[in-house]
């Protein structure tokens, strides 16, 4: 099915951002739904995930988010058109490029954010 | 088994039960659908937001619109189930012992229905309407 290089490469990225963002589902719920224990709780919490080392993390999430989706396009496009298989090496060059564009004004606002020391309250 | 095919036709074919097929569809559908929520979420709270603001208030004054209920909720649902759905996958293939693969779904899947209950609890706990 995947012989090596850029194919097997996709899917090990694939599986590994869709492992990485579904435990960051669970946190990011647990996280919001604290708001049911009133705002002292909640705002605890988000002070606590202010700081620069989630940042960081958050900024591995969108990267995988935006990968694992983009990525996800191409299995489709594979999936149902006739030359999808065809072209998966270079639909998955295609997917970088796609991830390039959106990732860049996550990258200069975030991390703009963490080097700039604007986080904490 | 988890269907490894890459077209639909050989996809049916290879499907081992009705379900697995329908599980095959639903992650190709989820999917294209949660890339679109998940960018304009993701734009909206750290791009035409600064993230480091993001406290109680705000959460509490987003969530009190119908429509970002809606909108998160979908995600929430979506979201779970893709992922529940691709972690079946994963454990299918890198855990060999039926006895441990059991438990360990029965532990990730009664986690991610608490999940469930608690975000949906969570998102139509917040006012409604408020401006």
């Amino acid at each position: 099915m995947y012989r090596g290089r850029e194919g097997q490469w996709a899917f090990y990225l694939h599986r590994i951002s869709g492992l990485g963002i579904l435990v960051f589902l669970m946190l990011h719920v647990a996280n919001i739904s604290s708001a049911m224990w009133g705002p002292e709780v909640s705002n605890a919490l988000m002070k606590f995930y202010h700081q620069p080392v989630f940042q960081v993390g958050l900024l591995f999430l969108i990267a995988g988010v935006l990968y694992h989706g983009f990525n996800g396009l191409r299995i489709i496009l594979m999936d149902f058109t006739s030359w999808g298989v065809r072209y998966q090496r270079q639909l998955w060059y295609g997917v970088w490029v796609l991830f390039v564009v959106f990732y860049l004004p996550f990258l200069i606002k975030i991390g703009g954010g963490i080097l700039g020391g604007g986080h904490g309250d | 088994m988890a269907i490894k095919s890459r077209r639909y036709e050989e996809a049916k074919l290879e499907a081992s039960t009705n379900l697995e097929l329908y599980w095959w569809v639903f992650m190709r559908i989820s999917g294209v659908v949660l890339v679109f929520l998940l960018i304009g979420h993701m734009w909206m709270n750290a791009i035409l937001t600064d993230l480091n603001t993001i406290n109680y208030d705000y959460v509490a004054k987003r969530l009190s619109q119908t429509t970002w209920k809606l909108y998160d909720l979908l995600i929430l649902a979506l979201g779970l189930l893709h992922g529940a759905n691709g972690l079946r996958y994963v454990l299918d293939d890198w855990i060999r012992d039926p006895m441990k693969r059991f438990w360990t779904k029965a532990v990730l899947y009664s986690l991610i229905a608490f999940l469930f209950l608690l975000g949906s609890l969570s998102l139509l706990n917040h006012d409604f309407g408020v401006k």
